[in-house]
């Protein structure tokens, strides 16, 4: 999957790109609009990603002048603007999503994945580390042949750690990811349904899948 | 009355009383000694005539006069006074030297014997020369108020004798206790009379304002400041309000629009940077060989870059509600999606905090037309405070019922409460009450949580209450209209 990135700003630019790379994506950064037209003329992209605050020329302008030119790739906009004008605008004259700066990463990669509709681009629909399996498309979960019963939040909690197994995940980057909702410093949510999660999964295993890293979080190690 | 119409009648008619009233007295006193003139001119005349027609009768000494004895003369004389005498219709008698009646005119004859003898009393104190008074004749019918002249004959034949003229002063002039109601009739008739044309002066030019007032509330309603009050033909001093107030609109339009490029740039300039630094605390936080102590020392960093992007956005939220432009995405919602997905967390932070925490959830479809990410963060708001401010064993409820065409939820707990002097004060920005953030212990949140809230519930057209009682407990109510979609 091809996926032009068209952000003036270098540190989110290329945070977005690494990102993208590692999940095997092929990635060009261009930094402002009218190289972003050039690119996107020349090369035929899967995804572009389009800050919409540009130098030169405004992301509006570059998405209209694409999509007058009949370049007709999907289109993922960043925006600090969350107003709502700017989103309908965005959305009116031809972008087919967005995200609102600050963004987490999850997200921004969940949205291009979405609009890249290639299937060997998305995380493969099963996931297996050790004897775990987890069904991302029919949301089931095994260890080894014992079906695991688990309610949404367990489940959200588990797909990530599973799609990012042997890497340290902290809580907050886990709250994010199942809640999309900051909560107080001190609730220690992940913590419960991490807990839970140890009974339904790791309990009477001799191979424990679920660690701790004390003061960080949890990884999964295979 | 509060109102400019009615003060100004009220101060009309007071004003408009006095004026009356000092008018009448300035009016009753000074035509007091002015109103007998007529009368007493009369009076003097006639009094005068007879005295002279009187010294006529005999005139000793006299050059003019007829000679002693002339008995002709003076029959002729006494015929003429008699005759004159008779011929007046005022009370005009009199009164020998030896004090007795010795003519009377026709109205004096006319009186009944009572005021008739006041009347010769009068003559018959002892003075010389002449004199005007006022004095009454009492007689069985009442008092008669009259004018009268004393004169004395002196020349002639009949030196001694003495003339009272007198006129009664009924009809003459009116009494006070007849002056005074007439007054009064009238002065209320003109006060009435001029309340109506106050009245109706003042609602004319008032009328006006009244349209101005309306006009100036349909532009302030946050989204038609563009629009400016239609100018009066006439440049009076409506047309200087209005000038005034257009001038007023235009420098709020032109605030507002900065404070919405404020509002707008500062999103950008604060955002970009906090996404540069989420990025790369992501991006090390991420980084299989990130070092356990840096990782440690990241999350805290990811946790307040998190705050702040929270803080940066309620901040725009709350802004922009001002300016009245609510930006709501409104979707099909069923009800019980939302409230199982709550129920979950809920358990999970009720689990945590030690505090039994239940949802009812609908088995029934509701399907409400609101922003589900905004309906969510309301629910989480309220569930986080709920828990955060219930100790250990305590309980928290969340319920939902349909009331018409609207949802009410409801969020209880059996926490500290709150002190009924910070009740008013929950829903306002950057509020907490000192009792919470002692007890929370912790980092107090930004205190935003709940005016968020608010303008969650009131951007969708609902209400949002609260009832409590320290020591018991909390419930927030919210009442939600479920909007266009309807139940299913």
């Amino acid at each position: 999957m091809k996926v032009l990135v068209v952000e003036d700003d270098r540190t989110v630019g290329q945070f977005v790109q690494h990102g993208l790379e590692q999940q095997r994506m092929q990635v060009d950064l261009v930094p402002d609009g009218r190289e972003a037209l050039a690119a996107a003329s020349q090369a035929s992209y899967d995804v572009i990603v389009l800050d919409l605050r540009l130098p030169g020329l405004a992301g509006v302008e570059v998405l209209r002048t694409l999509r007058d030119r009949g370049v007709a790739t999907p289109v993922l906009v960043l925006t600090a603007q969350d107003a709502l004008e700017s989103k309908v605008q965005a959305l009116r004259i031809g972008a087919d999503d967005y995200v609102t700066k600050p963004f987490a990463f999850e997200e921004l990669l969940a949205r291009v994945e979405a609009l890249g509709r290639r299937p060997q681009a998305i995380a493969p629909p099963v996931l297996r580390v050790m004897d775990l399996t987890i069904d991302t498309g029919a949301r089931e979960v095994r260890r080894g042949e014992k079906a695991v019963e688990l309610t949404p939040k367990e489940y959200a909690v588990l797909e990530y750690l599973a799609r990012n197994r042997d890497r340290v995940l902290s809580r907050t980057l886990i709250t994010e990811y199942a809640w999309g909702y900051h909560f107080d410093p001190g609730t220690n949510i992940v913590d419960v349904v991490i807990n839970r999660l140890r009974k339904k999964v790791d309990h009477g295993h001799s191979k424990k899948l679920i660690h701790t890293v004390r003061g960080v979080g949890y990884v999964l190690k295979s | 009355m509060s109102t400019i119409r009615g003060r100004l009648v009220a101060s009309v008619t007071a004003t408009l009383g006095a004026a009356l009233f000092a008018f009448g007295a300035v009016l009753y006193l000074v035509q007091r000694p002015e109103r007998f003139r007529d009368v007493d001119a009369r009076i003097r005349f006639q009094g005068d005539l007879i005295a002279a027609l009187l010294a006529e009768e005999s005139g000793p000494g006299d050059s003019l006069s007829a000679p002693v004895g002339d008995l002709g003369r003076t029959a002729q004389v006494v015929g003429t006074v008699r005759l004159v005498i008779r011929s007046l219709r005022d009370y005009v008698v009199v009164i020998s030297p030896t004090r007795e009646l010795e003519y009377a005119s026709s109205g004096a004859r006319g009186l009944p014997v009572q005021p008739l003898r006041s009347l010769v009393e009068l003559g018959e104190h002892p003075f010389t020369g002449r004199t005007l008074g006022s004095a009454e004749l009492a007689s069985e019918a009442g008092r008669i108020p009259i004018r009268y002249y004393l004169r004395e004959v002196r020349a002639g034949g009949r030196p001694g004798a003495m003339v009272v003229a007198a006129a009664p002063t009924v009809g003459v002039v009116l009494p006070p206790d007849r002056l005074i109601p007439a007054m009064l009739l009238s002065a209320a008739a003109v006060i009435v009379f001029a309340l109506l044309i106050v009245y109706l002066l003042v609602d004319r030019t008032l009328q006006p304002v009244d349209a101005i007032v309306e006009e100036v509330e349909a532009i302030t309603d946050g989204r038609s400041l563009h629009r400016r009050l239609m100018e009066p033909r006439i440049q009076d001093e409506m047309a200087r309000l209005t000038n005034t107030l257009n001038a007023m609109l235009a420098r709020l339009e032109q605030s507002f629009a900065s404070l919405h490029r404020f509002t707008a740039d500062a999103s950008h300039e604060l955002k970009t940077p906090l996404t540069v630094v989420r990025a790369g605390i992501e991006r090390a936080i991420t980084h299989p060989k990130a070092p356990p102590e840096l990782m440690e020392v990241l999350e805290e960093a990811l946790v307040e870059v998190n705050r702040m992007a929270e803080l940066v956005d309620a901040l725009l939220t709350l802004a922009r509600a001002d300016e009245g432009r609510a930006p709501l995405h409104l979707e099909p919602v069923e009800l019980k999606d939302v409230l199982s997905e709550v129920s979950e967390t809920a358990s999970i932070l009720g689990e945590q905090a030690k505090v039994a925490v239940s949802v009812a959830v609908p088995e029934r479809s509701v399907t409400m037309a609101v922003d589900p990410s905004r309906i969510r963060q309301l629910l989480m708001n309220l569930l986080t405070n709920a828990i955060k401010y219930t100790p250990q064993g305590g309980e928290v409820r969340i319920d939902w019922e349909q009331v018409d065409g609207n949802v009410v939820l409801s969020v209880r707990d059996t926490g500290v409460g709150i002190a009924p002097g910070d009740l008013p004060h929950i829903f306002d920005r950057f509020w907490r009450a000192d009792q919470a953030r002692r007890r929370s212990g912790g980092r107090p949140g930004v205190g935003l949580g709940l005016a968020i809230s608010k303008w969650i519930v009131e951007a969708h057209g609902g209400t949002i209450a609260v009832e409590s009682r320290p020591g018991r407990g909390t419930t927030f109510t919210v009442t939600l209209p479920i909007g266009a979609t309807g139940e299913q």
